[in-house]
C-alpha cells in the first residue's frame, strides 16, 4: 500500500491540456469556415489579410472581415453558451435530456426578446434584457409546474418544458403573424435559429458576459459534481444546495436570455455536446464543462458553415441543421439512457 | 472521555404530530450505538436532525460543545457524514470519483485534490477493502461493494460521526456481516462515534456497544444490548409478541416472533 502511486482522478493539467487542445480545434474551425462560403477563399487570401498585405481584393476583405468573421465569432459565442447552459441544467435536474431549448428557456427568452421589439427596444441593450428576464421566468415556471410533493422529478419538469417551449412557441408565431412591424416578420426566420444578421458588436457584448459567466460556474463545477449524486447527498456532503442552484439557474438564463436574443432559438447543441463529451472524458464537471463549452462553439460554427454553404447562394437557418443532428440524437439518448433516469 | 454529540430535550415536528419529542440522547468517541423501533418511531429523523438537514422545533443538537446551528453546511461536513439508505448516480463516476466527493467539505472552490486529500481517499479506501474496485464504475458494482464504497466517502470526509440509515437493508447475510464488521471495526479502530439505524435486531444487537430503542419519537430504552432488547420491551413497542433468548455462539440477544 505504501508504494501507491497517489493520483487524484483529475489534475488541474489534465483539464488545461485538454482545454487547450479544444481552443486548437477551436482556431482551425475558424479558419476553415472563413474559408467557406457561396465565394470561395483562399488561404493565400486569408494570410494576406492575417498579415494585412495591402494587395488583398476589397470583396474579399468585405466578405472576409465585415461578413464572415462576425458570424462566425458570434457563432462560436452563442455554441459556447448554449453547450455549457446544457451541461448546468443536466447536472442540475440529474438528466441527460435537459437542454435549454428542451426546457423551454431559450424559447421564454425569445418570447422577451419579441416583446422587447414590439415595445421598440434597443437590440443592444433592452432586448437582450427583456430576453434575459423571459429565460429566468422560464425555468422558474418549469420547475414551478414540475415541482411534486417529494422533491422535483426530472421527467415531469423535462415534460413541463416541452410544454412551455410549445407555448411560447405559439405566442410568437401569433406576434409575428399578426405584427405590422417590418422587423417582426424577419423574426420568423429567427425563431429556427439565425446566425445571418451579426455583427461585432453583438460579439462584444456577449464575450464578456459569457466569460463571467463561466468563471462563476466553473467555480460551482464539485457542486455540481455532487449534486449528480443527488440534492440530500450533495447536502450531506457540504454544499448549499439551495445557494448552488439559484445562482447556476440566475447566470445561465442570463447567457441563454442574452443569446438568444442575437441568435433566435437554435436547439439541441446543449444536449449533443455534453453528451459526448461525458462519454469520451467521464461526468467530472471541472473537465466536462471547459470541454462542452468549447466543443459546443466548434460544433456551432460547423453547423452554422454548413448552413450558410449546403443550399448556396440561399441559406438555411443554423437551427434546421442542428435539429436534423439533435433530434435523432434525443431519441437515441431516450432509447439507451432512458431506463436509467427514469428510476427516479 | 467527554461526549462528542449530545441531543438535549429535542423535538421535531413535519407539522401536525411530533416526529421527535423530549428526545435525549449523546455519544461518546468509539461508540456504536444501535438505533432500532418500528416505522415511523423517528429513526430516520432522528438522523436528518443529527446531520442539521432537519431543524428541530425544541431543545439543542450540540456536536463538540457548539449547537449545530453555528455550522455551516462544509463545516458539518467535516464533522458528520452520511451513508444514506439509498443512493442513485444518474452519472457514470468511478469508484475514486465518487470517494473523492468525500473531500469536497475541505477543498476550496477552484481547488482541486492534492497529495493529502488522495492519501486520505486512498485509507478510506484500503480499509473499506475497495481498492481494487477505485477504476470501476459506480454502476457495475453489486449492492454490497457499493455500500462499502460509501461507507469509504463517508470516511474520507474524515468525520467524527457517522450516521448509517439502514445500512444493510438491501444486503444479504453475507454482505450484512461483512458490513457490520467493517463498521464495528472502523469505529473501534478509529475511535469514531457511529450511529447505526437498523431492523436487523439481531445483527445490531451483535455489534453495537449501546442500543436505543425509540417509540413514537421518544426514547423507551437505553443502554447495552442485553438491557435493551427484552421480549417485553419488544412487545411494547413492536406490538407483537417475541420470544428473546441468546445467540448460542456469541451470547448477543436473539429475537424471534413467538
Amino acid at each position: 500500500m505504501t508504494n501507491l502511486t497517489i493520483k487524484g482522478p483529475l489534475s488541474p493539467m489534465r483539464v488545461i491540456r485538454i482545454s487547450l487542445v479544444l481552443c486548437f480545434f477551436l482556431i482551425l474551425s475558424i479558419f476553415i469556415s472563413l474559408r467557406l462560403g457561396t465565394a470561395d477563399v483562399t488561404l493565400d487570401q486569408l494570410w494576406g489579410l492575417f498579415i494585412g498585405d495591402p494587395n488583398v481584393k476589397e470583396t474579399v476583405r468585405l466578405i472576409v472581415l465585415k461578413i464572415r468573421l462576425p458570424r462566425i465569432l458570434l457563432a462560436g459565442l452563442v455554441g459556447f453558451s448554449l453547450s455549457l447552459g446544457g451541461v448546468v441544467f443536466q447536472a442540475l435536474l440529474r438528466n441527460p435530456l435537459a437542454d435549454p431549448f428542451i426546457l423551454g428557456v431559450s424559447s421564454g427568452g425569445a418570447f422577451g426578446a419579441v416583446l422587447g421589439i414590439m415595445f421598440g427596444l434597443g437590440f443592444n441593450f433592452g432586448i437582450p434584457l427583456m430576453s434575459y428576464a423571459g429565460a429566468l421566468l422560464t425555468i422558474f415556471l418549469v420547475l414551478e409546474i414540475g415541482k411534486r410533493k417529494m422533491g422535483m422529478e426530472s421527467s415531469t419538469i423535462l415534460l413541463a418544458g416541452v410544454i412551455i417551449n410549445a407555448f411560447f412557441t405559439a405566442i410568437i408565431m401569433f406576434f409575428v403573424s399578426t405584427a405590422v412591424d417590418d422587423r417582426l416578420h424577419s423574426m420568423l426566420f429567427w425563431l429556427y435559429g439565425d446566425l445571418s444578421q451579426s455583427d461585432y458588436n453583438q460579439s462584444i457584448i456577449v464575450f464578456p458576459i459569457v466569460l463571467a459567466a463561466f468563471g462563476v460556474l466553473y467555480g460551482l463545477s464539485r457542486h455540481l459534481n455532487l449534486i449528480t449524486a443527488g440534492e440530500e447527498t450533495a447536502l450531506q456532503l457540504g454544499v448549499d444546495v439551495k445557494k448552488a442552484k439559484m445562482i447556476c439557474f440566475l447566470v445561465v438564463s442570463l447567457v441563454i436570455g442574452l443569446v438568444v436574443a442575437f441568435s433566435g432559438l437554435i436547439g439541441f447543441v446543449g444536449l449533443v455536446v455534453p453528451h459526448l463529451g461525458r462519454m469520451v472524458l467521464g461526468s467530472d464537471h471541472r473537465l466536462l464543462m471547459p470541454v462542452s463549452a468549447l466543443g459546443g462553439a466548434i460544433f456551432l460554427i460547423a453547423a452554422d458553415t454548413l448552413a450558410r454553404t449546403v443550399v448556396s447562394p440561399s441559406e438555411l437557418p443554423v437551427g434546421v441543421i442542428t435539429a436534423f443532428i439533435g433530434a435523432p440524437f434525443f431519441i437515441y439518448l431516450l432509447k439507451t439512457r432512458g431506463s436509467k433516469w427514469a428510476r427516479s | 472521555m467527554g461526549t462528542v454529540l449530545s441531543l438535549k430535550n429535542v423535538g421535531f415536528s413535519y407539522g401536525e404530530s411530533w416526529a421527535l419529542k423530549d428526545l435525549d440522547l449523546d455519544i461518546r468517541p468509539g461508540e456504536l450505538l444501535g438505533v432500532m423501533g418500528p416505522n415511523g418511531s423517528g429513526k430516520s429523523t432522528l438522523l436528518n436532525v443529527i446531520d442539521g438537514i432537519l431543524i428541530p422545533q425544541e431543545g439543542d443538537v450540540l456536536l463538540k460543545e457548539k449547537p449545530i446551528s453555528s455550522y455551516n453546511r462544509s463545516g458539518l461536513a467535516r464533522e458528520v457524514a452520511m451513508v444514506a439508505q439509498e443512493s442513485h448516480f444518474h452519472f457514470s463516476f468511478s469508484t475514486l470519483e465518487v470517494v473523492c466527493m468525500g473531500r469536497f467539505p475541505h477543498l476550496g472552490r477552484f481547488q482541486f485534490e492534492g497529495k493529502r486529500d488522495m492519501e486520505v481517499v486512498y485509507k478510506a479506501l484500503a480499509d473499506t477493502q475497495c481498492l481494487e474496485l477505485s477504476e470501476r464504475s459506480i454502476h457495475e458494482l453489486s449492492g454490497g461493494e457499493k455500500q462499502r464504497v460509501l461507507i469509504a466517502r463517508a470516511l474520507a470526509q474524515e468525520p467524527t460521526v457517522i450516521l448509517l440509515d439502514e445500512p444493510t437493508s438491501f444486503l444479504d447475510l453475507k454482505y450484512k456481516s461483512e458490513i457490520f464488521d467493517l463498521i464495528s471495526s472502523l469505529t473501534h479502530k478509529a475511535g469514531l462515534s457511529v450511529f447505526v439505524v437498523s431492523h436487523d435486531i439481531d445483527l445490531t444487537a451483535k455489534y453495537c456497544d449501546r442500543m436505543v430503542m425509540l417509540r413514537e419519537g421518544y426514547v423507551y430504552s437505553t443502554g447495552v444490548p442485553d438491557e435493551v432488547i427484552t421480549a417485553s420491551n419488544i412487545e411494547a413497542v413492536y406490538g407483537c409478541p417475541v420470544i428473546v433468548d441468546k445467540n448460542p455462539v456469541s451470547g448477543s440477544p436473539r429475537v424471534s416472533l413467538r
